[in-house]
Parts: C-alpha cells; structure tokens; sequence
C-alpha cells in the first residue's frame, strides 16, 4: 500500500519523482472519462461508456518534485459497483464526481465515500469531491454551497468543474498533487522527528529508477 | 563522317517515335523528356554530346519502363487477388447458402465446413449463420418479442408522465432500479457506435437499439440493462432483422458466460480469469510472468472485452470475425481471441509497465492487421496438459466450493 517513489536526478540534485493512482469514481454519465480526457489531452469529445475501466497518465514538473499520476477511470454504472473495488485498492486519491445538474448523482457520490471510508483510513487517501459540467448552469440542481458545505464536514477538497468548457479541470488534479505532496513532507518531518529518516531511504531505493 | 552515319542512322527514327514502338504504354515518368537539338540561335551540339544524351535518354527510358511494368504487375496482382477474394466470397456465399444452410444440422460440425467458417461468414449470411449457431434455447417468438415491446413502450409512457405505476410481478426490483435502467439505455444509445451514426438519435436503428434493449429489460428484469449491452445489440441489428435479433440476443446473453458477467457475479468472474489464466501461463509464459511481477490481473482488459465481445475494442470487421467463431466455438474462443491479442503484441507488452500495459490493452491499436491477428489466434493452444477449457473451468469452479 506505499506509495512509490523513484528517486530522480535533476540539475539541482535530487527531485524525487512520485507515483500517485487517482481513481475517478462517480455515477455513470457525470464525465469522469471526459474529465480524465480533458486533463491528459485538453480536449473534449463524446465518450463512450467505459465497461470496467480505463487508464491514462500525466505527469506534472513541480519545483520540489515531479508527480506522475496514473488515473483509473473507472465504469460508473451501479451495476458494476461489486467489480469497482477492485479498482481502488491501493489508490492514493480519489475523485468523487457528481453531475451538478443533476441531484441524485449527489447521492451517489456520497455513497462512494463511504465505500472508500471502509476501505482506507483517512490520511492514507486524499478524497476530492468534484461537481462537473458548470456549463450546464441553466439546468443547475445542485448549489455549489451544498457541495462545498459537505466536502467541508467529511475533508474533502472541493472544486466545480466543466471538462467541456475547461473549467478548472487542471486545477482539481493540482489541488490534489499538492496535498499529496504535503501529505508527504508531514510524513517525512514526522519521522525525521523519530529519528527514522534513514529508514525510509533504504525503502525508497527499492524501486529506483531514472527518469 | 561517324558523325554523318551515326546521325543518319538515327534520324528516322527519333527517340521518342523508338520509345514509342517499342512500349505498349507510354512511361508516364518521361512523357516531359524530349530530346531535341538546341534551338538554332545557339551553337549546335557536339555529336558527341549529343550522343551522351541520346544514351542518357534511352538509359533512363528503359529504367522507367522497367519501373512501370514492375509497377503495372503489382497492380494486376493486386487486382487479381482482390477478384479472387471477391470470387472466394461469392463462392463461399454459394456454398453457404445451397450447402451448408439447408442441412444445417448435418453439417455444421463438418471438418470443411468449420474451416470454411475460420475464414469469416461472408456477411450477407451471417446473420442466419449466428442464429442458427446461438440457436433459441429460450423459444422466444416474434410474439414474445412484442409483448416485451409493448410493456417496454408503457412503462417509457408512465415514466415520461410521471405516473407511478406500480408492478407487483417485477417485486425486488426497485422502481427507481427499472427507471435508472431505461434512461440509461437513452443515454447509452447515443454512445453507442457513434462514428457509424446510424444509432444516434434520427438516425436509422435509433428506434431498433432502443426497442430491444428495452424488450429485454422487460424480458429478463432479473438482469435489466448493463453497460456493454449497447455493444452487442447494435452488432446484432447490423446482420439480423428485429425481432430476431432480439431473439439471437436474449439467447446470447443467457449463456453461461455472459450471465456471469451481466450479472456481475464476482465470484464466477474470478473463477473465469482464473481459467484464462492457466492457458496463459501455458501459451505465453514469459508474457505471463511480466504481469504477474506487475499486478497485472486479467480483469484490467478482460472485462472490457468479455462484456462487449471485443465490439468496443476491436475495429468492426474484425469483431465480427471474432464473434463467427464465437459463435461456432462457443465462449473459449473469447478467451483465445485474447491470448491471441496477447501473443500478437507479446514483444511490446514484454518491455512495458503496468500503467502502459493496461493502456495499451483498453485501447488497442486501430489499424490491427487482420491476417497477423487471426494468424497469431490459430497459434493458441487450448490445451493445459491434456485438459480443455470446459474441464479446466469445471475444476476451479468445483475448487471455489
């Protein structure tokens, strides 16, 4: 369940590289596969439905570290629920993303994170909660306080998006690699606290690789 | 003098009158090369040069007929290959029809005609040759399909009117279930094929897709409308008529496989992968060991593939292809064709990681060639020491309990 890590070589040293699996879970239809789509390509197409799951890559240069992130987008049909966990084993993020134009994809989202509060403890994932297609402002069900006010009681990040219009799409995946990476250097400074720093060298070094 | 004879000698017949004797076409390359004395306000050519040149010409002319008879050959290759598939598909329309299709029953197993169908129905039969070979386990008639139809049409009537009408028989099943279900279908029918555009609303089979994966959910509520249906439907209402489309479909979906999968049962999903699994340990082991050091599970590409019989991921001539054997080899060769995907691509996935495999296999290449494909299909064994599927199947699935 750790999170790998590459060190890479850089000019100015050593600037570790991260591998971080975000899994897009939602109701069919809200855009997950437009959203992943829009992020990784900039750009934005009809979908087809994803049966069972899809996969893409993107990689971000930070100063302090280079992020890659490797994005599971996962069917959304209820259906296929008892097959999704097999998915987000093992993810390091979650987006939960709901259709703010229509109400009950809400209700499911919410039901997405209580399956994933049953599967991870909550420093161990970063959940965003993410209304798509602002574009559809006219059919507008869900209030963008509703959605903030519960990402704000369970910690969840928050964002409204328009993979169609590129409304804050980059922004949600950056919002998300920045609290990784915090989440990150918490950890470190907590064990550098107990003198365990060393540790976690000789466990990094395992997956070593040049980027 | 040599300047005289060798000018005489030449003066009658120009070079491109020469050219043109003895050529039965004109070499479209050196039709702009006439070699010509320079216009008489200039110094004439030495004969000697205008010898060279004269031997330029010819040399570059006979380069240039060469090249396009070599040309012209390839082409009349080409040409008489594609009349000779045409022939073979018009012979083999023949044989299917006043051979085979007739006396079906006696012939359908017959070593020629199983090699017959290995090469791919030719597609004005295979409509009748997929019905038959699905067969109608389940004796649904033209009548069943149109009572589901018309219960289908009610419920889109009360639920487009709001009314709530409540169905005692369907008991289990939520209302909002059912509901989600037909908007799905809505949804999904736009999403499905739409580089065809013959399935998108106001298009031609809109009505046809809609009308049957709503008969079906009526048919069969136990199971209603799962994503991937879409697929499988529209491929059949490419090749039959309606209702018996319907009737090839709802048979389809009842095999053993497919309930596993539409039902979702995770349980029987796993005992299938594990199967596929053994044959890929025996079939590629070197790949086999590359995803098993990179968590790579079956279920990240089969799952896709299995649920819209590699309708989605496969370019179309070539699904269907797939789905002739499908059909004559029953659920197995799913599991082959998949080898097969693997094995034809065993080099690249070899040196790629975990994130890039699954990418790779969600979306296949689109210009799969199909030859190499079907080639690299025949070369997977389903035998795992002296076992075939079936009993490989019926071992785990008896080791599960």
């Amino acid at each position: 369940m750790a999170r790998k890590e590459i060190p890479g070589t850089s000019l100015e040293g050593i600037r570790p590289t991260y591998v971080y699996k975000v899994v897009l879970l939602g109701n069919t239809s809200v855009g997950k596969s437009s959203l992943a789509y829009r992020y990784v390509k900039n750009d934005f197409k009809e979908s087809l439905p994803t049966v069972g799951c899809s996969f893409f890559t993107q990689m971000i240069n930070l100063e302090v570290a280079t992020v890659k992130f490797e994005i599971w987008d996962t069917a959304g049909q209820e259906k296929y629920r008892s097959v999704c966990h097999l998915y987000y084993r093992g993810a390091h993020a979650a987006l939960l993303v709901y259709d703010i134009a229509n109400k009950e994809t809400l209700s499911r989202a919410k039901l997405w994170l209580r399956d994933l509060e049953k599967e991870f403890l909550p420093d161990e994932i970063v959940i965003a909660l993410v209304g798509n297609k602002t574009d559809l402002a006219a059919e507008r069900e869900v209030n963008t306080e509703e959605g903030e006010e519960f990402a704000r009681t369970k910690g969840l990040l928050f964002m409204e998006t328009s993979a169609k219009t590129n409304h804050q799409v980059n922004d949600i995946f950056m919002a998300i690699a920045q609290e990784l990476l915090q989440r990150e250097q918490e950890k470190a400074s907590a064990q550098s606290l107990h003198g365990r720093s060393t540790v976690d060298l000789g466990e990094s070094g395992a997956r070593t690789g040049c980027c | 003098e040599y300047e005289e004879k060798t000018g005489r000698a030449h003066r009658p017949l120009s070079p491109k009158q020469n050219v043109r004797k003895n050529l039965d076409f004109e070499p479209l390359s050196t039709t702009a090369l006439i070699l010509e004395d320079r216009p008489a306000n200039l110094p004439a050519k030495p004969a000697e040069e205008a010898q060279k040149h004269r031997q330029q010409y010819e040399e570059m002319v006979v380069q240039a007929k060469k090249r396009e008879l070599k040309e012209a050959q390839k082409r009349k290759k080409q040409l008489e290959e594609r009349c000779k598939l045409e022939d073979s598909i018009g012979n083999a329309v023949l044989t299917w029809n006043n051979e085979i299709l007739p006396n079906w029953e006696t012939m359908c197993c017959s070593r020629k005609v199983r090699e017959l169908w290995w090469q791919g129905i030719p597609p004005s039969v295979r409509g009748k040759v997929w019905s038959l070979a699905i067969g109608n386990e389940l004796n649904i008639t033209h009548e069943l399909y149109d009572i589901c139809l018309a219960r289908a049409k009610e419920k889109w009537r009360s639920l487009s009117t709001g009314g709530a009408e409540v169905e005692c028989e369907d008991a289990g099943f939520s209302a909002a279930d059912r509901e989600a279900s037909l908007e799905l279908i809505k949804l999904d029918i736009s999403r499905t094929f739409p580089n065809l555009c013959i399935f998108q609303h106001g298009g031609p089979y809109h009505d046809t897709l809609h009308s049957i994966l709503g008969a079906y959910t009526c048919y069969r509520p136990d199971v209603g409308y799962v994503q991937g249906m879409s697929f499988i439907a529209a491929v059949l209402i490419l090749n039959l008529d309606t209702a018996d489309a319907f009737i090839a479909f709802s048979n389809l979906l009842n095999k053993p496989c497919q309930m596993a999968f539409f039902r979702v049962d995770h349980g029987l999903m796993l005992t299938y992968f594990a199967a596929f699994e053994v044959f890929f340990e025996e079939n590629l082991p070197r790949l086999f060991a590359h995803f098993k050091k990179n968590n790579l599970t079956p279920d990240i590409y089969l799952i896709d593939w299995i649920f819209t019989l590699y309708s989605k991921s496969l370019p179309l001539d070539l699904a269907c292809r797939v789905w002739d054997v499908f059909c004559r080899d029953g659920e197995e060769f799913l599991f082959r064709t998949a080898l097969g995907i693997l094995k034809l691509f065993e080099d690249i996935l070899t040196k790629m990681d975990f994130i890039h495999i699954a990418q790779f296999l969600t979306k296949l290449p689109e210009d799969l060639p199909s030859e190499e494909f079907f080639t690299s299909i025949a070369a997977i064994q389903m035998q795992s020491r002296n076992k075939k599927w079936a009993q490989v199947k019926r071992m785990l699935i008896f080791d599960n309990r």
